[in-house]
């Protein structure tokens, strides 16, 4: 089963490379094969999603898919070897600010935090290869429920099991189904191959975005802060779908981030941020949250842009997102029963508890609280940490990045607003809720936050080339 | 590159080694292989039960404890491990939709081995799959 399942990850990232290479704006800014690689490999696992969404939508959870998705695989490898041949000689070259070698001291660091991570990661699988409660009450449960429902595989979002959230949207689900078709039956290597590919995907991403926009020592050192919060490598191995979100939020960051240094040659930066936001909404339901905040965050770039330059990355992000609003669209109508959390809402308990101050009183609180408490490892907290790190390190913010950061920072705090006022006007059990979801909220914007942080904070070799 | 500077790499550092010690003992303690975790047990109680089932449908579900208990605390103890257990039916017998209800014509029965439970009203043993385990059928 493991080759059936490792062809299951390869079909899935060589496709979403070889995509991306197909729609990668050479005239703007040249391939990276870091970059592209990492966002290949996430755009890919969100296309072989919905791919196996729209194929169950039509024939079911067959065995055929792996077949049809392998030959789909083969015709965009040829138009994007193609494009590619044709590119390296239109490239211009990449403008980064990378400057000197990080020290040898931070590489084996690195080495030795992705061996020990990796080793926890297999470790805590074997311990629990069915992940968390979670996991197997939902995620795990759902995927099973196609997987061997066969032609009534829809039976899978009953609303006669609300508990297990048969709401909740297909991505980690169906790519857990899909890797047992490639690797013809059920094995819980399918889901846990899924996890790693989410969690260590979004630290090579990080990394790769990192030494792409900044440098490689950067990049070393964001990726030891991650691989190093506990939190998100013992979540990673619990297969819930917050670390596969994260993914999915950091994709958009990254696509703003290009398309904030190269949005005036280029649109399709805007356009990837939009299809990546629309994948995080296929993920989990805070990924629609993230929507309305993302085009805020944009909006507000915009005193400092002019309209124009937003208006044409609204128009490319909206592009970008459509496909998967429609996909969404077609799961919620079709398949998916009311949200629980809508579904038990009234309106004048609703307004009993945006009267309450203390609801106000005690979510600011735990906020604060799992902020500062947050990647505690027993040497301290990572808020600290990195607090510290920003204080020795010091700023500095590029001048073509200024765009970026006002829209990433405006994302991030709006997103955590939005949290916060779900909390207070919709949680049943709110201490009981803010105890088991608020840790795992920050997680998913975990990896965006530390990008955003490395992105402005000085890099070391910066730091070693001022004496 | 300046003491300060020295000092903020060098905290990133210890927290990574922190760490990373943390995931090797975590590494070195895990089971040498998977399947002797509490759900995969769980889940092989009920490999039989899961063939004798039809291939789609509802079926019904009850089984211990009661979620009862002297004080608020044992009660919500009683009810967790109640629903734990009702979930890990369920997810053991998927595609089937599990509902505690004796309304359909199945109910699958989820005792403590060894129990001689009561079971509900116009039902009886379809077949028993031994540690606790029995699938009812209603009385014609």
């Amino acid at each position: 089963m493991t080759p059936a399942l490792t062809l299951s990850l390869l079909v899935s990232a060589a496709a979403g490379v070889t995509l991306l290479r197909c729609v990668w704006p050479d005239r703007a800014v040249a391939w990276s094969w870091p970059l592209g690689t990492a966002l290949g490999t996430a755009f890919g696992l969100g296309v072989s999603s919905v791919l196996l969404y729209l194929w169950m939508l039509a024939f079911g959870p067959t065995r055929r898919f792996p077949l049809v998705e392998s030959g789909l695989l083969i015709v965009v490898a040829i138009v994007g070897l193609a494009r590619a041949r044709w590119a390296a000689r239109a490239a211009p070259p990449l403008g980064s600010d990378r400057a000197g070698h990080p020290r040898g001291y931070l590489m084996w660091a690195g080495g030795l935090a992705l061996t020990a991570a990796v080793a926890a990661f297999l470790g805590l699988v074997r311990r629990q290869p069915h992940g968390e409660w979670d996991a197997w009450m939902n995620w795990d449960l759902r995927a099973r429920m196609m997987f061997r429902g066969g032609e009534s595989w829809s039976n899978a979002f009953s609303s006669l099991i609300p508990w297990s959230h048969p709401d909740y949207p297909l991505m980690v689900q169906s790519l857990v189904v899909r890797s047992w078709l490639y690797a013809g039956g059920e094995t819980m290597t399918g889901p846990a191959l899924v996890a790693a590919t989410f969690t260590f995907g979004t630290v090579a991403l990080l990394a790769a975005a990192l030494f792409t926009l900044r440098s490689a020592g950067q990049a070393i050192v964001a990726s030891l802060v991650l691989l190093s919060t506990p939190f998100f490598i013992v979540h990673g191995a619990s297969f819930y779908g917050d670390v596969p979100v994260g993914l999915f939020f950091l994709v958009a960051f990254v696509c703003l981030a290009l398309d904030g240094r190269h949005g005036t040659a280029t649109r399709r930066f805007a356009v990837l941020a939009g299809l990546a936001t629309g994948l995080a909404m296929w993920t989990k339901n805070e990924g629609v949250v993230f929507i309305p905040t993302v085009v805020a965050g944009i909006l507000v770039s915009g005193w400092a842009s002019g309209w124009p330059r937003v208006r044409r990355r609204l128009v490319g992000f909206g592009l970008g997102l459509l496909p998967m609003l429609l996909v969404a669209a077609s799961f919620k109508l079709r398949l998916a029963p009311r949200n629980d959390l809508l579904a038990t809402l009234g309106i004048e308990r609703t307004l009993g508890w945006i009267a309450d101050p203390r609801r106000y009183f005690l979510t600011l609180r735990e906020f604060v609280t799992h902020v500062a408490t947050f990647g505690n490892n027993g040497f301290g907290s990572a808020t600290w940490l990195l607090l510290a790190y920003v204080l020795a390190m010091g700023i500095r913010r590029r001048e073509d990045d200024r765009l970026w950061t006002n829209t990433a920072a405006t994302v991030l705090a709006l997103m955590l607003a939005g949290h916060y006022v779900v909390f207070v006007t919709m949680a049943y059990d709110l201490p009981r809720l803010l105890n088991s979801s608020l840790d795992r909220l920050l997680l998913q914007l975990w990896p965006s936050a530390l990008l955003l942080l490395f992105m402005v904070v000085r890099t070391p070799e910066e730091a070693a080339s001022r004496t | 590159m300046t003491s300060r500077t020295r000092a903020g790499l060098a905290l990133v550092l210890l927290y990574a080694l922190a760490s990373s010690a943390a995931w090797i003992r975590l590494a070195a303690t895990a089971p040498a292989r998977a399947g002797s975790d509490e759900i995969s047990s769980y889940e092989r109680r009920f490999l039989e039960l899961r063939t004798a089932l039809p291939p789609h449908g509802v079926v019904g579900y009850v089984g211990d404890p009661d979620p009862e208990g002297a004080t608020p605390a044992q009660r919500n103890a009683t009810s967790l491990l109640h629903f734990k257990r009702y979930l890990l039916a369920q997810y053991a017998l998927a595609p089937v939709v599990l509902i505690e209800s004796t309304e359909p014509e199945l109910v699958v029965g989820n005792f403590d081995p060894g129990s001689r439970p009561s079971l509900p009203r116009g039902f009886q043993i379809e077949r028993d799959f031994g540690n606790g385990l029995v699938l009812l059928r209603r009385r014609p």
